[in-house]
């Protein structure tokens, strides 16, 4: 393969192409829609960063100023966990509409993240968000299989394929040449968006606060590279394959359509079959159950409860919980947490296990899809896929049970035994105890732990961009040049 | 002619073996559909039983005081779905069809979801709407985007031209053909899905239908509009494309977008703070303003009153509650009128767009949209304030447990009759088909006179 004739060939297309006035219109159209994905996705973005921000630093105000109280009171009054926003999320808004943005932290007790976006939206959601990700994996591939359809096709139809090849041009290199060519026009459309996504990036303080972001970025840059490659390829093997430029058009649309609408939506279908989850008051039963059996310290005559009282009152000597040295509520209280938060980890951590083995039907059906490859690779880069909402769930949960934890130690060190309800005056601690608690701060992902969730789309992207290879050279076998 | 038209589109492999496509991925639909209403059938049955389970379970726990009983008894109102919510699902798959509420403060409770795969929602379903909605356009493209221009490019076109004194009239006969079979396979579907999912023949059903159908003749109004342009096949296939991927994918995330942009919703969050504050605040605040408040919303429970000195009284604890809602009604009020705004916004955007149009007209008349989920929340709020009002005088006057009768709390259903403005909903496709019709009219004439 000779990089003068790939250059030549590559620059004919990008001139040749270039020179047409609708050329030009598609390239202006789409730069113009990438610029109002990105500037209301970022505008968006800042909004909800601020949101966020504002409303985090009025909980903590809230609980710094609650009065001096019971502990356990305290506990009940809780805490609101806000799901931050990551730098990158205006790039590809992934599944944040879908996943809930805020959630009531108290003790015994799991609540829902809830005020998804898509639950403060009307129908109008479904057809799907315009974001820069959106455009760049559904609507450039299409642009870029117009654009290329006819490219050898349409020189077998005039009679110049024979021609180009008899002056010693191989296929391999009419094909990668042509494929160049054509991802340089994509290129026409990603590049401007790569920079103001950047610039976008740079200004926003959240950004240089999470350095990753640009690190991140730089990869999304990379699979974008290679997404659109495996698509200009591909799209000149059809039209070097077809019979003639129409029916090329007519493959490469119905590629389209079978990929990124019927193929998604139908295994996604397959999945939820295959794995059933449950519904939430199944769950909530499940989690209830298994509760009742470990142990129920409202119930006075439960035997975990009772032995554990036995074994308190023997080791302190003791025949009555009042004459414990500490708050023997208290010490229930926080047993029960402890029992009830592993039985409710254990129970999420299974249902998060079923929604990813749906997730993992689809996710590899990117060998056969690069489409799913990019989208859940993009998804994860920016902070917007399932992963990263769980983790935020991980994090609000292992808070509110410190949360619960850290008032039911100062209430077995603090409160009396003897008092009756929490309104004694004996039953009060300081609010001094309230700012000790730190503040919920939600963490990203890192960049380790979203390289080994998209281990199945890396892959597939490495697999098809070098099975591409191994495709063309098997592939011009068959190939007729008239 | 038209017989040998008819026959030349029959023989056609391509022209079938699109049919084929609509009518199986339509097949595809309805079995998504079966498989969502018979899901939702379920959770409605598991939890009627999981309700009696579990007041049955309480009121043994809880046997000595009402109060502390009903902190625990929850009470579930579904949002009954009609079966042509199986055809087009809309937002069903995203707010919970049931709620079960104890009769504490609502704010903290009326917004919980369901458990679902995000991802699942992302891809969205594979529903009627949806096989209508994006897949017909695509067909209906597919069988008119070379109307005249395949005729040109085959040659025949001057045959047509010299033979026929009206070629206008041969064009027509060509795309009626097309009309008649894509309507014949969606006719075909509907009637399926009517006993598939025993959806009941009423006025309801007959607008969905009218509806669908108003849909595909605008696509097909719009490509006759392009026929009489008299472009090449491929300058069709590429307007009417463009104008798919406009209509179905850019427009409606655009109005989207716009609509987010233009109405944010903060208040989801402020209603969350007000209502926890309404509601804690008040254990560290002397009882009696608390008190006081509550006889001021409810003045036919003046008479009861709490016992001086007494550090616990249910009714000081339910007043409580209560004012974790009154507090927070402003915010709530808010956020409610901003999702209505929301909601009006696209819908009137919509008018101008025959995908959204569509789309939003069948969710409604599914009782999927949004407007019916909002009214759910508003007999959930009444539901919850008439088990409030019945159960507040048996607290207060601590009546015994055992006198009341459990079992009669099964579950409550609530049944939305849509609206039906015909004229609102069909209005919009038609005046923008004709408005096609009449531009290719035009064209046509020139296009013809020019020859």
């Amino acid at each position: 393969m000779r990089n003068k004739i790939l250059k030549l060939i590559s620059k004919q297309v990008w001139t040749s192409k270039i020179k047409n006035s609708s050329t030009l219109w598609l390239i202006g159209i789409f730069n113009g829609l990438l610029f109002f994905a990105l500037f209301s996705g970022y505008k968006y973005l800042v909004n909800q960063q601020e949101t966020v921000e504002h409303y985090s630093l009025e909980v903590r105000e809230r609980w710094e100023n609650r009065p001096d109280k019971h502990p356990h009171r305290m506990a009940h009054y809780g805490y609101v966990a806000f799901r931050n926003r990551f730098p990158l999320s205006f790039f590809d808004f992934g599944m944040d509409s879908y996943v809930g943005n805020a959630v009531f932290l108290e003790a015994h007790k799991q609540n829902t993240v809830n005020f998804s976006e898509a639950s403060l939206s009307n129908g109008l959601l479904r057809f799907g968000e315009i974001s820069a990700g959106m455009i760049l994996q559904l609507l450039l591939p299409l642009l870029i299989f117009f654009w290329g359809f006819d490219m050898v096709a349409r020189e077998r139809e005039h009679g110049t394929l024979r021609i180009l090849l008899t002056q010693g041009v191989s296929w391999q290199e009419l094909i990668l040449g042509k494929s160049l060519g054509l991802f340089a026009l994509a290129l026409s459309i990603f590049v401007p968006s790569v920079i103001v996504g950047f610039i976008l990036l740079i200004f926003n303080e959240f950004a240089s606060e999470n350095p990753q972001s640009y690190i991140r970025f730089f990869f999304l840059i990379i699979s974008y590279l290679a997404y659109f490659f495996i698509l200009s390829v591909l799209a000149i093997l059809v039209s070097a394959k077809a019979k003639s430029s129409k029916s090329a058009l007519t493959s490469l649309i119905g590629f389209w359509l079978f990929f990124t609408l019927m193929l998604p939506k139908v295994s996604q279908v397959v999945g939820q079959n295959l794995f059933p989850s449950p519904s939430k008051i199944e769950f909530d039963t499940n989690v209830e159950q298994e509760l009742i059996r470990q142990g129920d310290s409202h119930n006075p005559n439960d035997p975990h409860f009772k032995a554990l009282k036995d074994s308190l009152l023997i080791a302190y000597n003791v025949d009555s919980t009042h004459k414990l040295p500490f708050n023997y509520s208290g010490y229930v209280m926080r047993e029960g947490e402890k029992l009830s938060a592993e039985t409710y980890k254990k129970h999420q951590a299974h249902l998060v296990e079923t929604y990813q083995k749906q997730q993992n039907v689809v996710r590899f059906t990117a060998f056969l899809n690069p489409y799913m490859a990019i989208k859940n690779l993009s998804m994860a880069l920016s902070g917007t896929d399932h992963s990263a909402y769980n983790d935020f769930q991980n994090q609000a949960e292992d808070f509110r049970y410190h949360l619960a934890q850290t008032m039911n130690e100062l209430q077995i060190k603090y409160i009396g035994n003897k008092v009756k309800t929490s309104a004694d005056k004996k039953a009060i601690i300081s609010k001094k105890h309230w700012s000790d608690l730190p503040d919920f701060h939600h963490q990203f992902l890192s960049l380790i732990q979203v390289f080994k969730n998209e281990v199945i789309s890396i892959i597939s992207l490495i697999v098809w961009t070098l099975g591409l290879f191994f495709l063309v050279n098997y592939s011009i076998k068959n190939l007729k040049a008239f | 002619m038209e017989a040998l038209l008819l026959k030349n589109f029959l023989r056609s492999k391509g022209l079938m073996t699109g049919l084929l496509i609509l009518f199986v991925a339509g097949l595809i639909s309805l079995n998504i559909g079966k498989h969502f209403l018979d899901k939702n059938k379920e959770i409605i049955e598991k939890t009627a039983h999981y309700q009696q389970e579990s007041i049955a379970k309480n009121v043994e726990f809880h046997p000595k005081e009402i109060g502390l009983l009903l902190y625990y008894v929850r009470f579930g109102l579904v949002n009954e779905m009609p079966n042509l919510a199986g055809l087009a699902i809309g937002q069903r798959d995203i707010n919970p069809s049931l709620k079960s509420v104890t009769i504490r403060n609502l704010e903290e409770q009326k917004y919980a979801t369901d458990l679902m795969n995000p991802m699942y929602q992302m891809l969205g379903n594979m529903d009627f709407s949806f096989v209508l909605i994006y897949f017909f356009p695509l067909i209906i493209i597919a069988f008119c985007f070379n109307l005249i221009s395949e005729e040109k490019e085959e040659g025949t076109w001057s045959l047509v031209l010299s033979q026929s004194g009206n070629p206008i009239k041969m064009l027509r006969i060509k795309i009626l053909i097309r009309f008649v079979s894509v309507f014949l396979i969606l006719v075909l579907l509907l009637m399926i899905a009517k006993f598939y999912l025993a959806i009941p023949f009423d006025a309801v059903f007959l607008a969905f239908i009218l509806t669908s159908i108003l849909y595909i003749i605008f696509w097909f109004t719009l490509a006759w509009l392009v026929a009489s342009f008299h472009k090449n096949s491929s300058q069709n296939a590429l307007i009417l494309l463009l104008s798919w991927v406009t209509l179905t994918i850019v427009v409606p995330a655009g109005v989207n977008a716009l609509t987010v942009n233009l109405y944010p919703v903060p208040e989801a969050f402020s209603t969350v703070l007000e209502s926890r504050d309404g509601y804690h605040n008040k254990w560290d605040v002397p009882k009696e303003p608390t008190v006081a408040k509550f006889h001021q919303h409810y003045p036919q429970f003046s008479q009861f009153k709490h016992p001086e000195g007494k550090d616990y009284s249910w009714l000081w604890y339910y007043a409580m509650q209560q004012m974790g809602d009154d507090e927070a009604a402003k915010d709530a009020l808010a956020f409610k009128e901003k999702l209505k705004k929301r909601n009006a916004f696209s819908s009137t955007a919509g008018m101008f767009f025959p995908s959204i149009h569509a789309q939003l007209s069948l969710n409604a008349l599914s009782l999927s949209d949004m407007d019916n989920y909002l009214n759910f929340i508003e007999k959930l709020e009444s539901f919850h304030e008439q088990k409030r009002l019945y159960f507040y005088p048996k607290i207060f006057t601590e009546t015994a447990v055992s006198d009341e009768n459990w079992k009669k709390f099964g579950l409550e259903f609530y049944q939305e009759k849509p609206s039906l403005n015909w004229l609102k909903m069909l209005l919009p496709l038609l005046i923008i088909s004709i408005l096609c019709v009449f531009w290719a009219k035009l064209k046509f004439g020139k296009n013809m006179m020019a020859r």
